[in-house]
């Protein structure tokens, strides 16, 4: 696999008033990885999102997205470069359908004619043919995040960042969700970063781990090396505690 | 299913009622009261109808309908007193002079993420100071109405004897506000509109130019209210500054609230019902029971705001869905 870098940040920082969101993060992301970013609560992990998708603007640092300088871009830009995300809590089109929801993403790439087939093709591949004149409002937990996810994936991004998409789904759901991921990951090269807590769906899924604390990058590498340093599971859970244990699927 | 017997109902629907209300003046033909009443209902369908592209669609809570429609109305009738020109290109011109004043305000409006409650303010408050403001404006007329010439009537100079052509001109100006209506909800624009009325962050993550878009809706609403302007001062010969009325912009909001956000004929649909109703009632009771009529608006709004909180068009749909595949529908909540 050829090693493209398809996003860079240096020496990222973000600050609220007096407390240190992003503190100098540099990290690197080649295209068709599948990335997890983990950290305790208010390690900074979404603010980090945010400010790689435009929705915060960074007070120092650099983010490079396929070697153009997006630090300061608008998030429709952004997207248009072939970015996107979900959020943490979901953000649904309430009054909208499944179906238009998702075409609202479409037309990101595709003119009036075609949208309709991404459409139609991005409600097949993520199974939402049940649910596609549904209101979102009417939706569950887990139809909602799947429907923020399929949203996002109609935009065709390069990159697509996910913000604790597993979070409050059951076992099979988050299976179902995760078999998605991969599928997408290996029939388009679509790169993938999630910030996750549940933890299989991190170990199952990423090829590479970043591990924020407090603002700041403690530790990368394969999961199974980021499971045993000694400072991350110090930092993430308390000392003495396997990471592995974190859920039961 | 029954794709061809769906799309004929409606389609069979919407020709007996364009019939209908073609043949309307007729019916009041007598009466040129009643005509004027009518005219007005249909000035309030536009209104609202062309407010529902901004405030339906896009979700923005524009109370600024009355500035359009008095910067038109000025514009047409100014350029007719001054400068003879025929309204018939006034109207238009008044069209451009708002979506242009529109523009002024909502590019800083929508640049520094104005929106919800403050929007609200920004665009109340804008017909206040254009009230002030024309006021103040004697080459316009200043406090003084100002009459538009030729009262014997002149097709060329958009003014006639009877109030029934200039129902027809609203009757048109309807059309094209639905039919854009309905254009824009089926487009990319629509579907970016109704996103980024859902939530703003989240359409911006998906490619959605939020400011531009807004933008765009703004500029046809405002068009399409400052052409109204137009047949407006033509209907009732002169221009004033009470054209901006705060209190009857407002009312554009309500009826797009109160006949269901986003939904095409939803606006009018209030427009009819309560308009229609308001000045029915104003003319029948108005000599006893002055006043009476509001009371009985305020009845009907807040029975419709208390069993329909999503609009009048929302009945209209559920009983239509009804009729269409003989079932209730609930089959897709999941």
């Amino acid at each position: 696999m050829s090693s493209e870098t398809i996003l860079k940040t240096s020496q990222l920082t973000k600050c609220f008033g007096n407390l240190i969101a992003v503190k100098n993060v540099d990290l690197e992301i080649q295209r068709g990885e599948i990335i997890g970013l983990i950290g305790p609560n208010g390690a900074g992990k979404t603010t980090f999102f945010n400010l790689i998708t435009g929705l915060e603007i960074p007070d120092k640092g650099k983010i490079l997205f396929k070697n153009h300088d997006i630090t300061f871009m608008s998030p429709h830009r952004i997207c248009k470069l072939g970015m996107s995300r979900t959020f943490q809590v979901t953000r649904s089109f309430g009054e909208m359908s499944v179906e238009d929801a998702i075409r609202v993403g479409a037309y990101n790439r595709r003119g009036e004619k075609e949208v309709q087939k991404k459409v139609d093709w991005v409600i097949e591949f993520f199974d939402l043919s049940d649910i596609r004149r549904s209101k979102c409002n009417d939706l569950g937990l887990a139809s909602l995040r799947q429907v923020e996810v399929a949203r996002a994936v109609a935009t065709e991004p390069d990159l697509l960042l996910l913000d604790e998409a597993g979070a409050g789904l059951t076992g099979a759901e988050l299976f179902k969700l995760m078999a998605a991921l991969k599928k997408l990951n290996q029939e388009t090269r679509i790169t993938l970063c999630v910030v996750e807590h549940v933890m299989p769906m991190v170990m199952g899924l990423c090829e590479r781990i970043f591990v924020l604390d407090a603002g700041e990058l403690i530790a990368s590498g394969n999961p199974d090396k980021v499971c045993n340093n000694q400072r991350v599971i110090e930092a993430y859970l308390g000392g003495g505690i396997s990471l592995e244990t974190g859920f039961t699927g | 299913m029954n794709v061809f017997k769906k799309t004929n109902i409606g389609k069979l629907l919407i020709i007996f009622l364009i019939i209908f209300a073609l043949f309307i003046p007729f019916i009041l033909g007598s009466n040129q009261y009643q005509v004027l009443l009518a005219t007005t209902v249909l000035l309030y369908g536009v209104m609202a109808t062309s407010w529902n592209i901004i405030g339906g669609l896009a979700g923005q809570l524009d109370f600024a309908a009355f500035a359009y429609l008095g910067l038109g109305a000025y514009t047409s009738g100014t350029l007719l007193i001054r400068f003879n020109l025929t309204p018939w290109i006034g109207m238009i011109l008044g069209g451009v002079i708002a979506a242009g004043f529109a523009l002024l305000i909502g590019i800083p409006l929508f640049r520094f993420r104005i929106k919800e409650v403050w929007y609200a303010l920004t665009t109340s408050a804008l017909v206040e100071i254009l009230k002030v403001s024309f006021n103040m404006w004697e080459e316009v007329g200043g406090p003084v109405e100002r009459c538009l010439p030729y009262f014997s009537g002149s097709l060329l100079h958009m003014r006639f004897t009877s109030y029934i052509p200039y129902y027809y001109m609203m009757f048109a100006m309807l059309i094209i506000a639905l039919f854009l209506n309905q254009r824009i909800a089926s487009s990319k624009l629509g579907y970016y509109l109704k996103a980024l009325g859902e939530d703003e962050s989240a359409a911006e993550v998906l490619g959605v130019d939020t400011q531009t878009t807004k933008l765009k809706a703004l500029l046809c609403y405002s068009f399409l209210i400052g052409m109204t302007g137009g047949i407006y001062a033509n209907m009732y010969g002169y221009i004033h500054p009470s054209f901006f009325n705060g209190q009857e912009t407002t009312k554009i909001a309500i009826l797009g609230i109160v006949g269901g956000r986003g939904i095409t004929y939803g606006p009018l649909l209030a427009a009819l019902l309560l308009v229609g109703a308001q000045e029915y009632l104003r003319a029948s009771l108005g000599g006893e029971f002055s006043g009476l009529y509001l009371l009985i608006y305020a009845i009907i709004l807040i029975i419709v705001v208390l069993f329909k909180p999503r609009g009048i068009a929302t009945f209209v749909q559920d009983a239509y869905k009804k009729i269409i595949t003989g079932e209730v529908k609930n089959k897709d909540v999941v």
